[in-house]
Order: C-alpha cells, then sequence, then structure tokens
C-alpha cells in the first residue's frame, strides 16, 4: 500500500473521527438528533470499512462494535444517553491513539478493558440488534441439499456463466455436480451463445439455505432454481458408487429430486426429508414507475378534474339532488386523487443538495475563503419540474453569496465575526407555497453603492426616494450588477434580473433582505406544484377570471358606484383603508354594472390590498395551461384554464398583478 | 480501448484505492462521492461498469441503482456493490434493485479485479 494512500486514508479517518465528535456535540446540545445520529453511524460505517482495507484491524474492530450501538440508536432502539457519549468520546481518543501509530500494532495498553466495555453496552441490547435480527441461524450440523439449476437460454448472453454458479455452490461444502441438457435443439439449429446446460448439484454443507440460495442472488430471472434439503447430515461422505445417484444415469436428462432420493439407499433414504423450496422473498415495500407513467396520471388526473368541474356545473344546473349527490361524490373523490398523485411527483431537496454543497465547497477553496455549508428541511418535498428549473437560480444565488457576501477570514476577524463565514440553505412549506431561504453572515450589500450606480444607469432618478426594500430590490433589475471588478465566479453571465424571470417562470417570487455588515438573505417563495390551482371563480361583466384561493383574505361587498365615485382607490374595509385597484376598468371591461361589486383582500407585501370584481361564482379547481407566446409580456396572468362549460378563464397572479400595477405609477412618480 | 470504470464511494481513501487498483489494472476510472453526484457523472459520460458502495450520505448504493436502472443509457451497465455489509438482506435488497455483483470490504485486489473481470467479460 503506498504511502500517498495511507496518509489520505489517516487524513480522512481524522476528518470522520472530528465529524463524529461535532454531531455527538451538536446532539448533546440538542439540535436535529435524527440527522446527527445517522451522521454519526455513517461516519463509523466508513471509518469501520476503510480502517479495514488499510490494516488498521484494531480500528476496525473497536468501531464495528461502536458502530452496532449506533445502529440501534438510529433505529430508535436505545437512547443515546451519557453513558454512551462518553463511551464513544473515549473511544474516539483510543482511535486517534491508534491512528497516530502504525497499522497492524499490537494491542496498546487499555485497548482490550475499552472493546470489551464497548462491547458490552451494545451487546446489552443484542437481542434488539438489526445484525442480529437478519442473522438467521445456520444449523451447527451439516445438511445434505439438492440443487438443480436450469439457466435461460439467454443467461450467458445476460452476462452470467452458470459454471461460476456451480462454483460458488461447491466452494459452500462438499458437494457433486453433474450437467444436464436443457432442451437441446437440433445442430442447425443450435446457437453458440445459448446455454442448452443444466446442472444438479448434491451438497453437503453447514451453511444455512439462505446462503445457498444467495448465490443465485445476481442470477435471478435468468435462471430456474429448485432448492431442497433432502438430509439433515452429510450424505456425501456415504455415498459409494452404489449409492452415488449420478452414477445410474448417464443420458444428460435431468435426474430430478424424487430420483436422487429413490436411487439412494434405503437406509439412506429413511433419514431424507423433504423441504419445501422457499421462494426468494421479495424485501421492500417500494415499485418503481417510470416518469413517464407518471406523466401520464398527472395528466389523466387533471382531465378528470376538468370534466369533474364540468359535471358539477351540470348538476348544479340540472337541479337534481340525486345527481348532485352523486357529483358531489365524486369531486370528493377526485379531489384525493389528486393530491394523491401530487404527492407521486413530489421529490425532496435532498436530490439536488449535492450540487450547492459542491458549489460551496469548490467556490470557497477557489477564493479562499472559509465558508460553512448549513442545510435545513432538505426532506421538504416540491414537484419534480419545479426542482430542476430551481438549480440554477439557487447556485447563482449561493455564488453571489460566498463571492460578494463572505469576507475573507482576516476582514472578518477584524470586524469582529467568527473566522469562518456561514452560509445556509433552508427550505419549508409555507401554506401552499415552498420557501427557500439562502442567507450568508456576510458583509451584506451596500445599498449607497447601488442607488449610485441604478442613478448612474438612469435605472432611477437622482431624488427618487427609495425605501431599503425597494433599494434592495433594484438588484434584479436587469443592467445593474454591483460587481466593479468581475470575477471569474459571480458578475459573469446571467445576472440576478435572469434568476428572478427563472424564478417567475414557475411561479415563484424572489425577495431580498440585507442588513450592511450582517449578512444578506434571499427569500424564494414557490407553488407546490405547476398544475393545479385551488382557485376563485370570479366575474366581471360577461368575462370570468381565477384567482388562486391562497391569495384570497377575505372578500366584501359594497356598492358598485362607492368605487367609481373614489378618487384615490382607497375604501374602508374592516376599519382598515385598503387601497382596491378596480379590475373592471383595468381591463376596460364595459358591460352592465351589477349594484354590488365585491371586493377581494389579497396580501401585498405585508399589507392587504384589495382587487374589485363583478360577483363572486365559488371556489374552482382550475387545470393550468400555458398561455401562448402572445402572452409572454402579460405576466399578471399565470395562465387560463378550461371552465366546465368549455369557455376559456385566465388566472390572475394578483401578487405580480399589483406589482405590475403600482409599479407602472412608482415609475411614473420616478421619471416625472 | 480501456474499459471504463465509475467508482461511487464517500470514503476518499477507498475511492483512491480502488481506482489505483483498477488503474494499475488498465482500467479508466472516474469517481463520485454519492449516489447523486454518480448521477450527475453519468448525465454525460458512459460507462463499462459502475462500483458503488452501500451506505453514502445524500444518496445511497441502492438508491443509485435503481435510478441508473431506470436511465435509458445506462440501464444495462453492470453495477457492483463494494460494502463492508455482507448481509442477505442487504444483498437482497440490492439484487431487487438491480445489482450485478457483490464484493465486502474489507477485500484483496485480486478477488475484486477477479470479480469485475466475470462481470465485464
Amino acid at each position: 500500500m503506498s504511502d500517498k494512500l495511507t496518509d489520505t486514508f489517516l487524513a480522512e479517518a481524522n476528518e470522520l473521527i472530528i465529524d463524529i465528535e461535532r454531531c455527538l456535540l451538536e446532539v448533546g446540545r440538542g439540535s436535529d438528533d435524527r440527522e446527527n445520529i445517522s451522521a454519526i453511524f455513517r461516519a463509523m460505517h466508513t471509518l469501520k470499512g476503510a480502517s479495514g482495507m488499510f490494516g488498521y484491524e484494531l480500528v476496525q474492530r473497536l468501531t464495528h462494535n461502536l458502530e452496532n450501538i449506533y445502529q440501534d440508536i438510529r433505529d430508535g432502539n436505545r437512547f443515546l444517553d451519557s453513558v454512551i457519549s462518553e463511551l464513544t468520546f473515549k473511544t474516539l481518543d483510543q482511535l486517534r491513539l491508534l491512528l497516530g501509530g502504525p497499522s497492524n500494532t499490537s494491542e496498546p495498553a487499555g485497548y482490550h478493558e475499552l472493546l470489551e466495555i464497548v462491547k458490552s453496552v451494545s451487546g446489552d441490547q443484542s437481542a434488539l440488534s438489526v445484525d442480529h435480527h437478519y442473522n438467521s441461524p445456520s444449523p451447527a450440523e451439516q445438511c445434505t441439499y439438492y440443487i438443480q439449476l436450469t439457466p435461460h437460454l439467454n443467461i450467458i448472453r445476460n452476462g452470467t456463466n452458470p459454471l461460476y454458479l456451480v462454483d460458488d455452490l461447491l466452494a459452500l461444502g462438499s458437494g457433486i455436480a453433474r450437467p444436464f441438457f436443457n432442451e437441446l435443439p437440433e445442430l442447425h439449429q443450435l446457437d453458440a451463445e445459448n446455454c442448452y446446460i443444466g446442472f444438479e448439484v448434491i451438497l453437503a454443507t453447514d451453511k444455512a439455505e439462505d446462503e445457498i440460495q444467495a448465490v443465485f442472488l445476481f442470477a435471478e430471472g435468468n435462471c430456474e432454481v429448485h432448492i431442497a434439503r433432502i438430509a439433515n447430515e452429510n450424505l456425501i461422505k456415504e455415498f459409494t458408487n452404489e449409492t452415488n445417484p449420478f452414477i445410474t444415469a448417464e443420458t444428460g436428462k435431468v435426474i430430478g429430486f424424487e430420483s436422487v432420493r429413490k436411487s439412494m439407499d434405503k437406509k439412506l433414504a429413511s433419514r431424507v426429508t423433504e423441504t419445501a423450496n422457499k421462494a426468494l422473498k421479495a424485501k421492500g415495500g417500494n415499485i418503481r414507475v417510470g416518469s413517464e407513467q407518471l406523466d401520464e396520471l398527472m395528466n389523466l388526473v387533471s382531465e378528470l378534474v376538468t370534466t369533474q368541474a364540468r359535471l358539477s356545473l351540470f348538476a348544479n344546473i340540472s337541479e337534481s339532488n340525486e345527481l348532485s349527490g352523486i357529483s358531489e361524490n365524486i369531486e370528493k373523490i377526485t379531489r384525493r386523487l389528486r393530491d394523491n398523485a401530487f404527492t407521486m411527483s413530489l421529490v425532496p431537496f435532498d436530490s439536488i443538495k449535492v450540487r450547492f454543497q459542491r458549489l460551496v465547497g469548490e467556490l470557497s477553496k477557489e477564493l479562499n475563503k472559509s465558508v460553512e455549508f448549513a442545510t435545513e428541511g432538505m426532506e421538504t418535498k416540491i414537484d419534480k419540474s419545479i426542482v430542476e428549473k430551481l438549480i440554477d437560480p439557487i447556485l447563482h444565488i449561493l455564488r453571489n453569496c460566498i463571492d460578494h457576501g463572505i469576507e475573507t477570514s482576516e476582514v472578518r476577524t477584524k470586524n469582529g465575526k467568527s473566522s469562518q463565514g456561514k452560509v445556509s440553505l433552508k427550505a419549508f412549506y409555507s401554506g401552499s407555497n415552498v420557501v427557500i431561504e439562502i442567507s450568508d453572515d456576510g458583509a451584506g450589500i451596500d445599498l449607497e453603492r447601488i442607488r449610485d450606480k441604478a442613478i448612474s444607469r438612469g435605472l432611477i432618478s437622482k431624488d427618487a426616494q427609495l425605501t431599503d426594500l425597494e433599494l434592495t430590490d433594484l438588484i434584479f433589475l436587469a443592467g445593474l450588477s454591483t460587481a466593479d471588478n468581475i470575477t471569474d465566479v459571480s458578475g459573469r453571465g446571467v445576472g440576478m434580473d435572469v434568476v428572478r424571470r427563472n424564478i417567475a417562470d414557475i411561479r415563484g417570487e424572489v425577495e431580498v433582505a440585507t442588513i450592511e455588515g450582517q449578512g444578506t438573505r434571499f427569500i424564494i417563495k414557490l407553488p407546490l406544484t405547476l398544475s393545479i390551482l385551488d382557485g376563485l371563480l370570479v366575474k366581471i361583466g360577461a368575462t370570468e377570471f381565477i384567482l388562486p384561493l391562497s391569495a384570497v383574505v377575505k372578500c366584501y361587498e359594497v356598492e358598485t358606484t362607492q368605487l367609481e365615485e373614489t378618487f384615490n382607490h382607497w375604501i374602508t374595509l374592516d376599519g382598515q383603508r385598503t387601497p382596491f385597484f378596480y379590475l373592471r376598468k383595468i381591463f376596460s371591461i364595459t358591460q352592465a354594472k351589477p349594484l354590488y361589486s365585491q371586493l377581494i383582500n389579497v396580501p401585498y407585501n405585508g399589507s392587504l390590498v384589495a382587487l374589485a370584481v363583478d360577483q363572486i361564482v365559488g371556489e374552482y379547481q382550475a387545470v393550468l395551461k400555458p398561455l401562448g407566446n402572445l402572452y409572454l409580456e402579460q405576466d399578471e396572468f399565470s395562465g387560463a384554464t378550461i371552465l366546465g362549460d368549455g369557455t376559456v378563464a385566465l388566472v390572475l397572479d394578483p401578487t405580480r398583478m399589483i406589482k405590475n400595477l403600482s409599479a407602472s405609477e412608482t415609475t411614473n412618480q420616478i421619471h416625472n | 480501448m480501456a474499459k471504463k470504470i465509475l467508482v461511487v464511494d464517500d470514503s476518499e481513501s477507498i475511492r483512491m484505492l480502488v481506482s489505483t487498483i483498477l488503474e494499475n489494472a488498465g482500467f479508466e476510472v472516474e469517481r463520485a462521492v454519492d449516489g447523486s453526484d454518480a448521477l450527475h457523472v453519468l448525465d454525460s459520460n458512459s460507462f463499462h461498469l459502475i462500483i458503488t458502495d452501500l451506505n453514502m450520505p445524500i444518496m445511497d448504493g441502492i438508491s443509485l441503482i435503481e435510478k441508473v436502472r431506470v436511465t435509458p443509457h445506462h440501464n444495462r451497465v453492470p453495477i457492483i456493490m463494494l460494502t463492508t455489509e455482507s448481509h442477505t438482506f442487504f444483498k437482497d435488497h440490492a439484487r431487487t434493485a438491480g445489482a450485478t455483483g457483490w464484493v465486502v470490504k474489507p477485500f484483496v485486489a485480486d478477488k475484486l479485479l477477479a470479480v469485475i473481470n466475470k462481470v465485464l467479460r
């Protein structure tokens, strides 16, 4: 073993020990125990495997026993109490000592005692230990088995050589193998790549039947295997020429278990037992489904939702109680089916986490900055198609955090911060949304510089009064990069405007908050899924629109004249002065006005804004269809849906609409 | 042309060790730190063989096999598990997922190469 390899191992082993210590301390501090315990277990497991490879047998032995304890803890069979954690620390010290010396040394003082303690602690619970559980008792006595192996014709083409299987079988004990022909065709039909030979093996072994079956583990599907126990003792040594069951038939035909039994001496046969071949049980409750199949399921569910909406509509019109009952029932089932199908297409963040970890690792090395990357809530699930589109924006934000946010160690120490910077990625559910927070504890965004830059680029006027929030938001504008000297890392290629656009494409929002000197936080808000929306169906004139139900806070009824007569578009709702947008006017709908209009309160930037419509029809599950290219500029509509009667309704994105409407006003203010 | 092998293990030393053994035997080797990383490597490379650890953070070996087996370009590549686990339960699990072979750690180089040659032939 070369020195370089051993050095790598030692460095890694030390890292693993440090990891274990760190996780152990964190468990002590009461952070996420499950995650830490799995991490401890995994680190021990890796250490065990590697130390075995590099000849550190003592390390391997000690770690193995310690690992058993943590396996129990991980599986919830015991608690990580102070006794165990103290023992672990003690063991880690011992491991360090062992790793400090050469491999293959003799046991240092205290090793044996410690090993015994660890063994006894892990042994306490051995009845519950998983290892123990899986081990089927192996018979102490030798048994004799009859094994018939019939390979499929294509077994060799599939990469399995049946001879190896026979070799592996015979390696389990002593045995006799005999080939037979398996449906041998006429010579001219013989395919050299086919396997026409099968084998019968009589095997005497002290191994359990499980282990015999394990030989065929990777050949299953390529051959038929029949295993029968013929005696609870070793018959092989009693075989003479007369009793050898294979001697009697040399025809190349399969003899079979029955004949083997018959051909044996009566004396032997009386002791022969027959055991049914236990089928290999498939374990685990998961089945794999192709993603096209899943997409098809989602499609069908979508269609079903649309059709069901139509049925509900028809049931309402028909005024038949019976039909309404059925329709309501179908609605309930459809909803559950829909929710069920959804969860199937959700994937956890975990699946993309490693991309971010690698980026942070590589970047911090490249930029020579010390950065800790923390993640939280990576089990949060989100639609598969969203996840894929999220990777690039998050990578970009992370790049910015490390490149511009995190300061060098020297600067950090000078400013009284820990020398290691911290970047964290957090995901969690919030209502029907998934929120992703990316934050760093770096320098924050220099708002004055943003301001200067925006003025110099003509994005805002010189005397524009902007709040800090609005200023920070400017980083999402195209053509505003604060990176004066474009580094290799960020400041090239896509800018934050692209990040916002990409996130908007998946119906998400991105915001940024920063405190100078303390750090920056990016908040991405995303819908759980893209294809179906729980909506509120509203009407203006004869035109129908859908609002996402998640955005609706409260609805009010007011006289239409009240909306028409106001001069500043403010109205008092529940004693609160609320700005409102009169959609009838905005959409230039001129059909007859109703006597009463409806105001719908939606949240916007921490306060409430009302949208005025003519009529609220009711809740509606909308199957979102994308709008065509012609509507690309109309981002206040997130899509369209087909209503039960076949008409098309646009789906409003209230936040974006309000933003656009108020932006046009703000821009006017800025430029005037 | 040298056959290409992807080695997936979260332990750097095992990764290096296996790579060294394989490279000395004339194989071309790529490395990945876990299942998820391996999938990224597989996005743009194809291999004659994948050797993977079982127990890894983020994505374990069995999930990797399951994923690879439904990936159109890679669904037929032989996959050998290289792991400290030796129990049938795990082997069974791996086989169901679509593993081709199994080598238990600690292993000797000759044994590993023998299994590889067996699978690659």
